[in-house]
């Protein structure tokens, strides 16, 4: 018969174990990293510990496992998500992986989806972090009419103060770039990319033909733009991180990040299970609990304080973990979901209208990444040839330019604000079925005039160059994340539901930059650039919406509209406030304009946290570290 | 040597005997047609078996695939892919992917979320029509959630009221799915269902079994279902249907060969596919990373996994 079983409480109690929780389990278990105090440190995560020799070095290269049967990733049967447009609709339950619903997948493990993504990096540029205040300034007036039922909140640091934490991330990661600007002089680089104090670790990735032309196109007349190389977290030598922990470098084998989302053989793909957590384990204070579901969050009715978290292990026994101070770094809407089961924090309330919304847990929810059927530009470079088998990696070779987006044009009268990096160039190939099913199959893919189209698809004569842009998704009152009252995980709490659709600002800004882009394209003398169809209202079904969900557990600056404060503590209430949990992720960006990724903007945020709950544990009464 | 060969005839030809005594006009693919004499059997076997070392140990029969369905989606699969100068579907033993698919965790639903409500498809399609459906006690009952309770929940659809582009637009009470399988049905299910439906709109519509009609109604048969066309798939849309088969059918042709399907990698020749070679795997001394920013492309004889796990473990391989 299952138990309940109450294990011995720790300092720190970290909920899953992915990208952030990694750098809190290594920065609160080293005692070196705080006055040689030895706090006790327990992590728990839902899957396994994923050992790249062993788990992936001779079993990756499998599309239909890896890439469609999704083995390394979240089972669906044990919990899945359910998608609407609008509050009036019926939410249907994602029931399966297949290309493209595929981008679905959740992590599972140590490591988390940072096991399978494609090692995008960068930095989110001043303008992101205060897009409110930037835009009533120098467009007062427009935002409601750009973002109607208007809920943008800027964040509570600006880039600079944010800026040593970006240090921190990345020197902890290994991150790949060559930052063209002063370091010396914060205000120096014209591109629009942000002042960096000091350069990448790490060398760039080998450019392809294609990105030097567009890097040679871009940079003079009539563009002048300020093209770099594209940053990632995929060594491309070997490193020694700040932590002391040794990393391979990429082996340009192909199957790696791209539609295909494949796991790294020689952990040269950054993430916590060989960055972070490695260290946390030598430190002697960490306890690291997989294959274990967190189901909920015990409370104190009188302080309102988070006492434990309680969890399944595969045998089927709860098992109590109290805890002084908690940090949430689960996935997306699993972090907004453990905490509407267990009332921790406001919920977010919507009503129709959109003076009368309520809370805040689940509120702002926007998709950071393009719609993935979206405004799309293309063309042909005759004289470019290539291999499009698998090769290199998957966020390697490519040239990008910050010059179409934050405020870095003047927006008088486009109707949006903010706007796309543009990335040119990247390595071709990822699985055999990529090319084929990217886009999903049709009425056309069949017969003895499609087969033809397939001949020696992986060996081009001529290179397709193409480019996704939009502007940011902007939060609404009508986007967020509640709890879906029809379906329900393997052990019968309910599911998240998403109630989402594009926002205006994501396709109006999506039609007039994929015209600058297609400027570009024929600059660069391609053939044939087309601007396939724009996204539109009622567009997001459920088959093929993006996966880099952002804001619906936001930080902020007024607990009455975010979660998380200025230390990413959680200020949001209930009868009192649970004051000693934390959080941090994607999930927990207000906004930004940096794609197509989240989590280079998120990771700051863990070393801020980090920072947060050390003066947190030094604190004599629970409340808010001043 | 000699022992092996007999071993793998011994195979096959128990399964022809199998086959032989339940249908007379089916044709299996290892052995052609089953109406010549046994001695031009047994003469054909061998030639295959000489001909087929490579795939013989793993792909000589269907584990789930009934004789009629065998038919049937041979057919179709060729349709889809069909073999003109170069392999087609069924030189790529498309047909044994599937069929090992539908056996395994593809056909089980074995990694997808199954638990109701189904709300298919074809129900409340018109935003006229409120779809009401009851919560889970589980959402009901927890305290956490403001304002939940136990009566049916009815959606209308409509649009909310925000101004700007998006005002006006009229939405389904029911969010679009896409190509989101919302059936009830495994996936065996599934296709036993579909291909039931199938050959009976075969039969209305073109008047007979879908293995006898012109390579050009078979085309067009498939394209109807795309559209939508029969109505003798009662709640499954045809299109759900299509897109299974289609997908499959290219998977079958395109994934490693440990699947049963894309047998001796001509699906990988067809495409210039790699496989696991990046480069050396056959000696040939070339470099991924010089590869990776070539400007002409580089034909690879593909490796498969199977291949590189041996080559991996020291075993030999290439």
């Amino acid at each position: 018969m299952p138990t309940t079983i109450t294990e011995p409480a720790a300092d720190v109690v970290i909920l899953g174990v992915g990208y952030m929780s990694g750098v809190i389990a290594a920065e609160l278990s080293i005692a070196s990293l705080n006055n040689n105090k030895n706090y006790k440190v327990v992590a728990i995560t839902k899957g396994p510990y994923w050992d790249y020799v062993n788990d992936f070095s001779t079993t990756k290269y499998d599309e239909w496992g890896v890439g469609l049967g999704r083995k390394y990733d979240s089972p669906l049967p044990l919990q899945s998500t359910t998608i609407r447009n609008t509050p009036y609709q019926f939410a249907l339950p994602v029931r399966r992986y297949t290309m493209p619903i595929q981008y679905h997948a959740l992590g599972h493990g140590v490591g988390g989806a940072a096991q399978h993504y494609g090692g995008t990096m960068g930095r989110q540029g001043p303008w992101g972090y205060q897009m409110l205040l930037q835009t009533n300034t120098r467009y007062p007036g427009t935002i409601d009419t750009i973002n109607p039922h208007n809920d943008l909140e800027d964040w509570p640091l600006q880039y600079y103060q944010y800026e040593p934490y970006y240090v921190q991330w990345e020197n902890a990661h290994g991150l790949c770039g060559n930052y063209n600007g002063s370091i010396d002089n914060p205000g120096s680089d014209a591109s629009g990319y942000p002042w960096m104090s000091q350069n990448y670790k790490l060398p760039p990735h080998p450019l392809t033909s294609a990105a030097q032309l567009f890097q040679s196109t871009v940079s003079s007349a009539p563009f002048n733009y300020h093209p770099f190389p594209h940053v990632n977290a995929l060594a491309s030598q070997p490193y020694v991180n700040s932590y002391g922990v040794p990393v391979n470098p990429c082996v340009y084998d192909g199957y790696c990040g791209g539609p295909c989302d494949y796991a790294c053989e020689t952990g040269a793909k950054a993430n916590a299970a060989y960055r972070t957590i490695p260290a946390a384990m030598k430190s002697g204070n960490f306890t690291l609990v997989v294959n274990s579901f967190i189901f909920r969050l015990d409370t104190d009715p009188t302080s309102g304080l988070v006492t434990a978290a309680r969890y399944y292990d595969p045998q089927g026994n709860v098992h109590i973990q109290p805890g002084t101070v908690f940090f949430n770094g689960m996935w997306g809407y699993n972090m907004i979901r453990i905490m509407l089961l267990s009332g921790v924090g406001a919920p977010y309330v919507w009503n129709s209208d959109p003076t009368l919304v309520s809370g805040t847990v689940g509120r702002g929810l926007t998709n950071g990444y393009s719609p993935f059927k979206g405004t799309n530009v293309s063309g042909t470079l005759s004289n470019i040839g290539g291999n499009a088998y698998p090769a290199g990696n998957a966020g390697g070779g490519s040239v990008d330019i910050y010059d179409l987006m934050d405020d870095n044009f003047d927006h008088t009268g486009l109707g949006f604000i903010g706007g796309s990096q543009i990335g040119v160039g990247g390595y071709p190939g990822g699985g055999p079925g990529n090319i084929t099913f990217a886009g999903g199959v049709s009425s056309a893919s069949m017969g003895p005039q499609f087969k033809p189209s397939q001949k020696d698809k992986y060996l081009q004569t001529k290179t397709i160059v193409s480019a996704t842009p939009f502007a940011p998704d902007l939060p609404t009152k009508d986007n967020y994340v509640d709890l879906d009252p029809h379906y329900a995980d393997i052990y019968g709490d309910p599911l998240a539901r998403l109630t989402y659709d594009w926002t205006q600002n994501m396709y109006i800004g999506a039609t007039y930059l994929a015209n600058k882009v297609k400027d570009i394209f024929t600059k660069m003398g391609a053939s044939n650039v087309t601007v396939s169809s724009t996204v539109s209202p009622g567009a997001a079904h459920n088959d093929w919406w993006g996966h880099h969900l952002r804001g619906g557990c936001r930080i902020g600056t007024a607990p009455a509209s975010s979660v998380w404060d200025k230390w990413n503590q959680c200020w949001s209430p209930t009868v009192k406030t649970p004051f000693n949990i934390f959080g941090a992720g994607e999930i927990t960006n207000t906004s930004g304009d940096t794609v197509p990724s989240g989590t280079h903007v998120a990771g700051p945020q863990s070393y801020r946290a980090a920072e947060g709950i050390k003066q947190y544990l030094g604190l004599m009464t629970p409340g808010l570290v001043p | 040597m000699v022992d092996q060969t007999r071993r793998e005839f011994l195979k096959l030809g128990l399964a022809a005997a199998a086959s032989a005594v339940t249908a007379s006009a089916i044709e299996i693919p290892l052995f052609g047609n089953q109406n010549s004499s046994m001695q031009t059997q047994l003469n054909n076997a061998n030639t295959q078996l000489a001909n087929l070392k490579n795939r013989v140990n793993t792909v000589v029969g269907f584990v789930s695939l009934s004789v009629t369905e065998q038919s049937l989606l041979e057919k179709i699969v060729e349709t889809i892919i069909p073999t003109d100068s170069d392999p087609g579907a069924k030189e790529a033993g498309v047909i044994f992917f599937i069929d090992r698919a539908l056996a395994g965790d593809y056909g089980q639903s074995a990694n997808m979320f199954m638990d109701g409500p189904h709300i298919l498809p074809r129900i409340a399609a018109s935003n006229s029509t409120p779809l009401v459906v009851n919560p889970t006690l589980s959402w009901a009952t927890n305290p956490n959630i403001p304002g939940a309770s136990t009566s049916p929940i009815s959606y209308t659809g409509g649009s909310i009221s925000t101004p700007g582009v998006g005002a006006g637009i009229t939405a389904s009470p029911r969010v679009g799915s896409g190509i989101n399988y919302q059936y009830p049905l495994n996936f065996r299910e599934f296709w036993r269902v579909g291909l039931v439906a199938l050959q009976a709109y075969a039969n209305s519509a073109y008047g007979g079994n879908f293995e006898t009609l012109s390579s050009t109604n078979q085309l067009q048969l498939l394209k109807d279902l795309w559209a939508n066309t029969p109505t003798s798939f009662s709640n499954i849309l045809p299109s759900d249907f299509a897109y299974e088969l289609v997908f499959m059918t290219w998977a079958g042709f395109l994934m490693d060969p440990i699947y049963g399907g894309n047998q001796n990698m001509v699906g990988w020749t067809y495409t210039g596919f790699n496989g696991v070679n990046f480069g050396n795997f056959y000696g040939e001394g070339q470099d991924q990373k010089t590869l990776m920013v070539a400007t002409i492309p580089t034909r690879l004889k593909p490796a498969s996994l199977a291949q590189y796990q041996q080559q991996a473990s020291g075993s030999g391989g290439a």
